[in-house]
């Protein structure tokens, strides 16, 4: 999988590693800013008040 | 064939110069023929061998991205407890200073004579409770989960409505906070105990409580915790209650942790503000 995408990337070895890592970067972006704040209220890790519901 | 006639001449000759010489030559060309016929099976090898590796190739491509998709599963976890206990206390704690810089720089403002908009969803105080924590707490009306992730204390409108201290009435000021991430302000809530001071500071008082019991855990559907005389903590009569709610074991959820307080004293806020003696 990740030797499919880096044989698909254009350049040399140092133009696919920064390639890389502006890709990670990106995923890390989109994991803490969208998907991580959407996933936590659907965990039950930090619920802290009481209620009778 | 060519080393026995080798070793036919190295008899008849017999000069022991020659010897080493002839006793090389042979082994030399032995090992060229078994070098060649390595190769020879070498090159033989792929032929009848090819497909099935083909077959095997494609299982081990498909385990290999299993492989990759386990490890990505991990570090994507990896990364949510970064996440959620690192990154949304960095965020929290932004939130939560600029919140209170500006109840701060509002009640500055009404000293001054000017009159200024009171939004108890803005802040209504801070919560000081030393052998919790260091820091001064943000509290401000209201216990949603968005409202608590700014890294503030909220006080309960839902589901018994939280009596404040500048009512001056007798009741319960009930309030929540996050355990982890969020600013995790009532963190180390296990570390009161009976007799410590929580101190709530407003514009003008400092309400002095005193921890009177602890709850360390109890159902989240207890929702008498609340109530503004708390039957389990040992009250019977009314009086000025504070309790703070969060959730325990540390990192879950599964139960409440409760601290009750009962008001000892109230301070007047002198011009330089200095705190009570119990937070110096």
């Amino acid at each position: 999988m990740y030797g499919w995408i880096w044989r698909r990337l254009p350049g040399n070895v140092w133009i696919r590693a920064l390639i890389s890592v502006v890709l990670v970067l990106a995923v890390v972006y989109v994991l803490f800013q969208y998907v991580f704040p959407w996933a936590e209220p659907l965990l039950p890790f930090n619920d802290v008040t009481v209620d009778d519901q | 064939m060519r080393a026995r006639d080798s070793t036919h001449t190295h008899t008849e000759h017999a000069v022991p110069g020659t010897d080493g010489a002839d006793a090389v030559a042979p082994t030399t060309e032995n090992g060229e023929q078994q070098h060649e016929e390595q190769t020879d099976d070498g090159s033989a090898a792929p032929s009848p061998a090819a497909p099935r590796r083909r077959g095997t190739g494609r299982i081990a491509t498909a385990v290999g991205v299993f492989g990759e998709l386990l490890i990505t599963a991990g570090l994507v976890l990896g990364l949510f407890v970064v996440y959620s206990l690192w990154w949304t206390n960095v965020l929290a704690d932004r939130e939560a200073d600029k919140q209170g810089n500006k109840v701060r720089d509002t009640w500055a403002q009404e000293e001054d004579g000017e009159p200024a908009e009171f939004d108890p969803k803005k802040g209504i105080g801070f919560l000081h409770v030393p052998t919790m924590s260091k820091d001064e707490i943000l509290v401000s009306k209201g216990t949603s989960t968005d409202h608590l992730n700014d890294g503030i204390a909220g006080y309960y409108t839902d589901p018994v409505k939280a009596t404040l201290p500048a009512s001056d009435k007798n009741g319960n000021f009930s309030l929540a906070a996050h355990r982890d991430g969020h600013g995790a302000k009532f963190h180390n809530i296990h570390k009161i105990e009976k007799g410590d001071p929580i101190v709530f500071e407003s514009k003008d008082e400092w309400y002095v409580y005193k921890v009177y019991a602890v709850l360390p855990e109890t159902s989240k559907y207890n929702v008498d915790v609340l109530s503004a005389i708390p039957k389990e903590s040992g009250k019977k009569k009314a009086g000025k209650y504070i309790t703070l709610t969060t959730c325990t074991p540390v990192f879950t959820s599964n139960y409440r942790y409760i601290v009750w307080g009962e008001l000892e004293r109230v301070e007047k806020v002198d011009e330089e503000r200095t705190p009570p003696e119990e937070l110096r």
